[in-house]
């Protein structure tokens, strides 16, 4: 997974351009799916059939990340620009933006010269990137270009330090357990979303779309286990959380007592997850449509939406296991 | 069964958003003897079919009252002198002024009675004597051993607050939940009127799920039922002592028909007609923007839904002494009854042609 996990979150894809994320998933679950189909927003749906006792099931993973786009060139050839979902102003000075074309430029922010100013955090839109250009005729970055802030992966023992685990470990987690599936009573819809960062868009229309009786995002939850970190307990290496609440909504009881009764029976390390901050493409299917039993296996994640996000290998690997434990068996809610 | 008893069993039910099964089993037994069919739907929503007496296929009214109440949920097991004390956070709109020494239930592996509490107020550094105990100040305290409480609490249990119902003078109640288990008692109190009644349409009574977190339940149910009209049921603000100039409603002075952007002025005028074929007391209300209720998903689900919005008086929203008037509950209820025996087969295209006519 670690040679898949290298190539998802190296792989270009903000919120509303995910082609490139799409096409690398697309190509790992052909061979495992019943039926592909990509819908006109940009959802990835990988249909894995049951053997007809079962219910219908959407799984989530979002393929977008934060990203930024230009909103206006300068006349000295300076890319100002604004962000596809929640950057931090802070992660922005002195980083690296790949854009869509492969244009590479640097961050700054307007006077930037003033050590004075330091203790002071200005906005996103007090920032710009410089690519080499001289003018704004020979900038190769026009109004509306996307772009992402750039970072290799890089492992350090079971650690795995990527720019934008959130969520693309939640489809590498997607699209292994697909793999390890072997039989299921249900009809499984791996979902790869779209537009998750900007407001859980793809999950809402993928929902409509599929009516899935239970849905469970798979995405990151960040991890409390650093100095003065979030008041909730949430620890790297001590397995998947296994979503109670979180500040988007209530998870059915129902299917988080299931999930944790399959976690103790597999003997699957897991964490009760009550998130004081964020959620998931689950938010957006619980109440799509007809509604749905929805919850979520969250990967503890340290520095979320930084461009260092860490996570544990083991928690990967128990995460595909208890996905694929919850699926292979029947749900009774 | 008395208002003030119904009012009572309502109010003390627990059903926190999320986690309404106690609550809908009680309301379940109070509806069941009037209705043809009731079920609870995954979402925890519970539904009650009362069956019209139109030839098939009838026109069908969906009524909304939902029955979750806030509450407060497990984040943390912490160990101090070998006890368990829990941390807690907010399930819906807690107002954070009221718990300090509240008595709670916690629902864990069983039942178990605990209390909300902080320091008291002379142990503490004195730059911390003053406003209100914030969450992270607060912990509630079960009297367990710290390994019981582990066995028997688990992260993400629910807690609830444990109140009775006061019966104040006057014909008036205060307790928790009252938001808006007094609109449940409307609709209970409208289907044993109905019971004798004839009317054409069916009666979809939906107690609807985790409206005090995002209006869950009754934008699922809409869906899935997809009725031909709805009228959604919540408490709303009345005026007391020192309220704003803006709030003017008095306990006692009927129900509100709400008008705003959520609600269908075809439905509106059709529950005005029927307070006051009734004579009944009621306020016209209208404001801007959402309502903030059900009836503001209940709109918009499917194609979208012609919607209407009663709304009872209440003081002290979302503490533990909500305050509603009998008398207003009472009149809701009649109210929604005489609403749904009006109904005609083709009261929608009635209300759609003045629509366009206007």
């Amino acid at each position: 997974m670690e040679a898949l996990t290298k190539k998802l979150v190296e792989a270009f894809g903000p919120c509303g351009f995910e082609d490139e994320v799409r096409d690398l998933i697309r190509e790992e679950v052909a061979p495992y799916a019943d039926e592909i189909e990509v819908d006109q927003m940009g959802n990835l749906y990988a249909l894995k059939r049951g053997d007809g006792s079962g219910l219908k099931v959407a799984i989530a993973a979002h393929m977008d990340e934060i990203g930024l786009i230009a909103t206006h060139i300068t006349e000295e050839g300076f890319v100002r620009f604004t962000n596809l979902g929640f950057i931090i102003p802070h992660t922005l000075m002195g980083a690296r933006v790949r854009f869509a074309d492969g244009t590479l430029g640097v961050v700054s922010r307007d006077k930037a010269r003033f050590v004075a100013d330091m203790d002071k955090m200005p906005g996103v839109d007090q920032h710009f990137i410089d690519v080499g250009a001289s003018s704004r005729d020979n900038c190769p970055v026009k109004i509306g270009t996307p772009g992402v802030i750039w970072q290799t992966m890089e492992v350090q023992g079971s650690r795995w330090i990527a720019r934008c685990h959130d969520d693309r470990i939640g489809c590498v987690i997607g699209v292994e357990a697909l793999k390890r599936l072997a039989e299921t009573p249900h009809d499984v819809y791996f979902v790869f979303t779209v537009q998750e960062e900007v407001g859980t868009r793809g999950a809402a229309t993928a929902a409509n779309r599929i009516e899935p009786d239970v849905a469970i995002a798979v995405d990151v939850t960040p991890a409390s286990d650093v100095i003065e970190g979030f008041p909730m307990q949430m620890k790297l290496g001590d397995g998947p959380g296994i979503k109670i609440k979180d500040m988007g909504m209530i998870a059915h009881q129902g299917l988080a007592r299931l999930m944790q009764r399959r976690a103790e029976e597999a003997g699957i390390p897991y964490q009760p997850e009550v998130l004081l901050v964020g959620s998931t493409d689950a938010r957006a299917m619980q109440i799509a449509g007809p509604g749905s039993a929805a919850g979520a296996i969250s990967i503890p994640n340290r520095y979320t939406h930084t461009t260092s996000e860490v996570v544990d290998a083991a928690d990967v690997e128990n995460s595909v296991r208890l996905l694929v434990e919850i699926l292979s068996k029947p749900i009774a809610l | 069964m008395e208002t003030l008893q119904l009012l009572r069993t309502l109010s003390e039910a627990r059903g926190p958003s999320g986690l309404e099964r106690a609550a809908t089993d009680v309301i379940a037994d109070l509806w069941q003897p009037f209705v043809d069919s009731i079920a609870v739907d995954r979402l925890g929503s519970l539904v009650a079919t009362k069956n019209g007496s139109g030839t098939a296929p009838r026109p069908r009214l969906m009524l909304s009252a939902h029955c979750d109440e806030i509450a407060l949920m497990v984040t943390d097991v912490v160990e101090a002198n070998g006890f368990g004390f829990l941390r807690v956070t907010a399930v819906g709109g807690v107002d954070i002024r009221h718990l300090y020494s509240q008595r709670v239930v916690v629902h864990g592996r069983e039942d178990i009675p605990g209390v909300l509490a902080s320091l008291p107020t002379r142990l503490l550094p004195e730059d911390r004597r003053s406003g209100a105990y914030g969450f992270e100040d607060l912990m509630v305290d079960v009297g367990l051993s710290a390994e019981s409480t582990r066995n028997l609490i688990r992260i993400g249990d629910f807690v609830t607050f444990d109140q009775h119902l006061v019966e104040l003078v006057n014909g008036r109640v205060a307790g928790k939940a009252l938001d808006n288990r007094a609109s449940v008692a409307a609709v209970t109190i409208c289907l044993e009127q109905l019971h004798g009644r004839a009317h054409v349409w069916d009666v979809l009574a939906v107690a609807s799920s985790q409206e005090e977190t995002r209006l869950l339940g009754a934008a699922t149910s809409a869906y899935r039922l997809q009725p031909d009209a709805a009228v959604a049921l919540d408490v709303s603000y009345a005026t007391s002592y020192n309220a704003k100039d803006s709030i003017n409603v008095e306990l006692g002075s009927g129900p509100m028909i709400d008008q705003c952007i959520n609600i269908h002025p075809g439905i509106n005028k059709a529950l005005i007609d029927a307070a006051k074929a009734l004579e009944i007391k009621f306020t016209h209300v209208g404001y801007g923007g959402n309502s903030g209720t059900d009836a503001q998903y209940i709109q918009i689900a499917r194609a979208g839904i012609p919607t209407g919005l009663l709304s009872i008086p209440q003081r002290y929203m979302h503490t533990m002494v909500e305050t509603v008037d009998i008398k207003d509950v009472e009149r809701t209820g009649r109210l929604l009854a005489e609403f749904v025996v009006r109904l005609s087969a083709d009261f929608i295209d009635t209300i759609s042609a003045e629509m366009l006519e206007a």
